[in-house]
């Protein structure tokens, strides 16, 4: 399984091959990308240590939640352009109900508390992209 | 004793990424965000409301674990003690 959070792009569909196992019944991916929110470029920022710890610690949680058979979370950082992969969450399981419920499980955690910011730049300058949680 | 700050997105900006602060033994978490915003007028206004109380954007990390606010009086800081500072997360 793989946690990472990387400036490298990466393969969903090499990576949905790769989990592919004779108990495996369902695969779900969440691909998060770069939306054209009238912006010429976005910078993703991240406290890595932290970070990697937290995506860590949701990973744990949604093996505890849910029975899932892998989870694989990759969180791009660096500069990015509209259309650009930011966000693979990979989980496999035996049915598509804990497939997909540990799926969102694990992208509404990442929006809570995994420590990245994203710096949206437009033709009139930049501004930070407002966390929702406290 | 030396704590080390870190400081991202908008925070960043202000204190730099990593520094290295020189602060008094015994100094509490609430005493080292003093003596930063004491040194520069932004960050005092990033850290706190008009009425000196800490933003309620802000978040602290002791060492990597959370820290809660109404703990931000009473922990005393150790040499070598990592404090990050950063608003609300935007990931995902």
């Amino acid at each position: 399984m793989v946690i990472s959070i990387t400036q490298e792009d990466f393969d969903v569909n090499a990576m949905i091959q790769s989990r592919k196992a004779p108990e495996v019944g369902g695969l779900v991916s969440f691909v998060g990308i770069v939306r054209d929110d009238g912006i010429t470029k976005i910078e993703l920022e991240a406290f890595e240590e932290a970070a990697l710890e937290e995506l860590n610690l949701i990973k744990d949680e949604a093996f505890e939640k849910y029975p899932l058979m892998s989870v694989d979370i990759i969180h791009r950082i660096g500069m990015l352009n509209v259309g650009d992969n930011l966000l693979l969450i990979l989980v496999a399981a035996g049915h598509r109900k804990e497939a997909f419920d540990g799926c969102e499980y694990i992208l509404e955690r990442i929006k809570e508390t995994v420590q990245i910011w994203k710096k949206e730049f437009t033709e009139d300058g930049e501004r930070w992209v407002p966390g929702e949680h406290h | 004793m030396i704590i080390t700050i870190k400081a991202f997105a908008r925070f960043r900006e202000i204190l730099g990424s990593e520094t290295a602060e020189e602060v008094p033994e015994g100094i509490t978490l609430a005493g080292l965000l003093e003596q930063i915003a004491d040194r520069n007028p932004k960050i005092k206004t990033a850290l706190y409301e008009d009425d000196s109380t800490l933003r309620r954007y802000v978040i602290l990390m002791q060492n990597k674990k959370r820290v809660n606010k109404e703990d931000v009086q009473t922990i005393v800081l150790s040499e070598g003690d990592e404090i990050a500072i950063y608003p609300p997360v935007a990931g995902g």
